[in-house]
């Protein structure tokens, strides 16, 4: 048996070989990923036209189901409270004491704080803001 | 014997397929209705084929259910069929009467088109309840003035001329007054989003249906027995039994803040039309509400009052006119006019071109009256079809000093005894 | 008779006493025979479902209750995906409490728990293209739990998602990963996994010498008793699918309908009790994660049986995976139990 260290030509090539198509496979998988990881619908709506500010009056607390969120009319002017739960993107319900989220059973307060878990964080706060044309916008990001 | 398991077992598969086809062909057929207006296939007369069309305005050719009602037009499972309807049964109720009956080709268009149903119901007299809630926050001390601030919902009307631009929601748990709570828990049961008292004498839809869906006294015995004779039915013919289940059922104590029903038990017309203590006219219990009493009263004209007094003016001088003038009248000149459209829904009369029919002071048309050639007028009953003849009071032997129009002052001579 | 197709899949002959049913329970077999009746029943739905937002849940409405025996592919379709996943458990329970994944069984065994995995992947997309109020938050978390996977998740989210939120691409992707992707894996992963039982001297028995008996059994009395058992459980599937109709609920639409308690897929309600318990990628990706991999190890990390034990329930040499298995089985099973009980 020859106890030479140095590698044979056709155990060589074959490692060669195999190391070769190791490194097309990557850039195939590469190529695969890129692929997969692409985004072909438009991007989600973050401009929510909610029509003349009238439409919600002081003391108001409005659901709108297509944000989703919380409008309130406050002394303070207008807030609003997004009611994608915080553990994980359910949709909360809107109680007399709060929010209730239907999937694990977190709870929040009428502020948007948690009052009971598994969710961490509070509800998100969203922007408001009246626009040149006099119409109450939200904003989701 | 064991051979013969499959044999057996191939036997079972046959008779399990068979008994499959022999199950499939116990459901009912898929009835299919593509209305005009939708284009969509819908199969609720698979079931509901016997429902009788609710009304010839409304054709289910034309219509379909699924534009009124919402719910799973392909759905043949009643629980997944009906899980999305609008309103439950009902979807002429306020919270959906937008998406059910709304659209400005239907009936939530412009006042010059006749079409502003919705906006003027949803803001009216019976649907706020302003009044009411009014009447009571002045009367024991919580608001300064008998201006209405509060409604059943929440409401605004940017442009109403009457000075009241919204209406916040009357909320009975945030008041102190214990009065007003009491009126919050004993006292809310009539206006248009509200379910009615328990008791036959009460039963009433709510929304447009609280008026246009009339519920016949023999339906009345139960609710459940209403709900399962599915009472279907639009109409304009409203007989004075469904102003009956809200008006004329008994007394409020504005002491104890309760609600005392009427006791008689009446017999005929006369005695069911207005509770014991009323003074009344012949024809304010011959004829139906709807007779008189316009669309613009009973549905509002699309601003917010804080009184029925502010939206009601109908007199008896609208018909019958004054010493010294004769009620007031329009020809039928254009055949778009609103009248001939209203004999259309309700056809007691046959209007023509040409007639003369009497308008009240603010021009609506009192459609069901005309002018007939001798100087005669005439009614004809919305609900009963029945005719009434009638002469103004002008050349009449009637001793009226001119100025008092009001109804009081006319009953001192020509009230009924019961 | 000459052996046919069938025949030859099959060894000439295996012994008898591992052939019996209270043996194998036909676990392996009825996952096969489940498996095809989802392929075939999986086809004839899809010369009728849209696999668009709009049209999704109205396309199944359509087959359910107006296409004559419609509702009858659905329901043998839905039927056969649950018992897969349920006979899948079986299966592998059954191998893991009779010692069968010893060597050389144990790459086999992974075939297997990768096979399990796809099935309940399987059901889970097949799941959310009904596109309906019942899947409509199950869908939300669990894309959201593949986001919340720190570095890769944002990624892996646009991948399973195809966009910032489901929408229109997800339903297409999980169409595509459901009618193809998974069931090409699952379809190589049955192949190789059935070749592995060839490959390795058929299912487990102990050597000749610790043999009770030599009996055996030819490949045409067990082709017999794999149509025997394949009939009655196509009899038993029909019975199920006329009286037990698959789910139904109205189309996702904006204004969603107010639910009390959204509830996970039955095979997911573990995953939804401990997510109740806080972070979401601890309880819902780690903690899952976890007991696959310890399931998956079980004949890497366990005592294994010894060759004269197999063939026979409960060998003494893997007393202690046993006990583990059946502990995660039941720690399984009361968390289902618990999500399935009211909310306090």
């Amino acid at each position: 048996m020859n106890k030479n260290p140095e590698i044979t030509r056709r155990d060589f090539l074959k490692l060669a070989s195999k190391a070769v198509l190791t490194a097309a496979g990557l850039l195939g998988l590469g190529g695969l990923f890129r692929f997969l990881d692409t985004q072909t619908e438009p991007s989600p709506q973050t401009d929510f036209d909610l029509g003349l500010p009238a439409k919600y009056p002081l003391g108001s607390r409005t659901v709108l189901a297509d944000v989703p969120a919380l409008l309130v009319h406050s002394l303070g002017g207008f807030s609003a409270l997004s009611l994608v739960c915080t553990h994980l993107g359910c949709t909360v319900e809107s109680q007399v004491d709060g929010f209730a989220c239907p999937c694990h059973g977190s709870r929040f307060d009428l502020k948007g704080n948690v009052s009971r878990g598994p969710a961490g964080k509070p509800l998100n706060s969203l922007k408001t803001a009246i626009t040149s044309d006099g119409n109450l916008h939200l904003y989701t990001s | 014997m064991r051979r013969y398991f499959l044999l057996a077992a191939s036997l079972a598969l046959l008779l399990a397929l068979l008994f499959v086809a022999w199950y499939e062909k116990l459901h009912p057929k898929p009835v299919p209705l593509t209305p005009t207006l939708t284009g969509q296939v819908e199969y609720c007369l698979t079931c509901h084929s016997d429902l009788a069309q609710i009304s010839n305005s409304h054709p289910v050719q034309t219509f379909g259910c699924v534009l009124c009602h919402s719910g799973e037009p392909l759905a043949l499972d009643a629980n997944l069929a009906h899980s999305t309807m609008r309103g439950g049964s009902n979807p002429s109720d306020f919270s959906v009467v937008q998406a059910s009956c709304g659209s400005d080709k239907c009936h939530s268009g412009t006042p010059e088109s006749y079409s502003n149903h919705i906006q003027r119901a949803t803001t009216s007299i019976q649907a706020t309840y302003a009044g009411a809630i009014a009447n009571i926050m002045f009367t024991f001390g919580v608001q300064p003035d008998l201006t209405a601030r509060l409604g059943i919902f929440s409401v605004q009307v940017p442009g109403s001329t009457s000075g009241i631009t919204a209406l916040a929601a009357f909320d009975p748990a945030q008041e102190t007054n214990p009065y007003v709570k009491a009126f919050g828990q004993n006292c809310l049961t009539c206006h248009l989003s509200a379910q009615p008292m328990p008791g036959s004498v009460y039963f009433r839809f709510t929304g447009c249906a609280a008026c246009h869906t009339p519920t016949q006294s023999a339906d009345r015995t139960s609710t459940q027995q209403l709900q399962s004779s599915q009472i279907h039915k639009l109409t304009t013919s409203i007989s004075y039994t469904q102003c009956d289940t809200c008006h004329n059922r008994g007394n409020y104590d504005l002491r104890s803040i309760t609600f005392t029903p009427r006791q008689d038990l009446p017999i005929d017309r006369l005695h069911d039309y207005y509770q014991p203590i009323a003074q009344f006219t012949s024809c304010e219990w011959m004829l139906d509400c709807v007779d008189c009493h316009t669309r613009t009263e009973a549905m509002g004209d699309g601003n917010l009052y804080s009184s029925k007094l502010d939206i009601q003016y109908i007199q008896c001088k609208t018909c019958h006119g004054t010493l010294t003038e004769l009620p007031q009248t329009r020809p039928l000149t254009d055949p778009n006019d609103l009248a001939f459209r209203l004999a259309l829904i309700n056809p007691v009369v046959d209007l023509k071109l040409g007639d003369t029919i009497l308008v009240t002071g603010k021009n609506e048309p009192l459609w069901n009256t005309c002018v007939l050639p001798d100087g005669i007028y005439q009614l004809v009953g919305k609900a009963t079809g029945e005719v009434f003849p009638f002469k103004p009071v002008m050349g009449s032997a009637c001793t009226q000093n001119g100025t008092d129009q009001t109804s009081a002052y006319c009953h001192t001579c020509h009230s009924v005894t019961r | 008779m000459r052996p046919n197709f069938f025949h030859h899949l099959h060894p000439p002959t295996i012994p008898a006493r591992q052939a019996r049913l209270r043996y194998t329970l036909a676990a392996g077999g009825l996952a096969v025979f489940l498996g095809l009746v989802l392929l075939v029943t999986g086809l004839l739905e899809m010369l009728y479902y849209i696999p668009t937002p709009i049209m999704a849940s109205a396309s199944i409405q359509t087959l359910t209750f107006l296409v004559p025996y419609g509702g009858l592919v659905r329901n043998l379709h839905f039927w056969s995906a649950q018992f897969l996943v349920i006979v899948s458990i079986v299966h592998l329970f059954r191998v893991i409490l009779t010692g069968s994944y010893a060597p050389p069984r144990r790459l086999n065994y992974l075939l297997g728990m990768g096979l399990l995995v796809l099935a309940v992947l399987l059901d889970f997309t097949g799941y959310v293209l009904r596109w309906d109020e019942g899947i409509h938050w199950a869908l939300v978390t669990g894309t959201n739990l593949v986001k919340s996977i720190p570095l890769l998740g944002p990624s892996l989210y646009t991948l399973l998602v195809g966009g910032a939120l489901p929408g229109p691409a997800t339903l297409i992707r999980f169409y595509g990963w459901h009618i193809f992707g998974l069931t090409l894996a699952a379809g190589i992963l049955v192949a190789w996994h059935i070749f592995r039982v060839r490959r390795d001297g058929g299912i487990a028995v102990p050597p000749p010498a610790f043999r009770l008996d030599h009996i055996r059994i030819t490949r045409y009395e067990l082709v017999r008793r794999e149509v025997l058992a394949m009939l009655l459980a196509a009899i038993g599937l029909l019975l199920l699918s006329t009286f037990a109709p698959a789910p139904l609920a109205p189309a996702i639409t904006a204004n969603f309908p107010r639910v009390e308690t959204a509830r996970a897929p039955w095979f997911f309600l573990w995953v939804q009790q401990m997510l109740k318990l806080g972070n979401p990628f601890f309880w819902g990706v780690v903690v899952p994660l976890a007991v696959l991999l310890l399931l998956s190890l079980i004949p890497y990390i366990f005592p294994i049986a010894a060759r004269p034990e197999l063939g026979r329930w409960f060998p003494r040499g893997n007393r202690i995976a046993q006990v583990v298995s059946v502990f995660v089985l039941l720690g399984v099973l009361v968390l289902t139990v618990l999500a399935l009980m009211p909310a306090s």
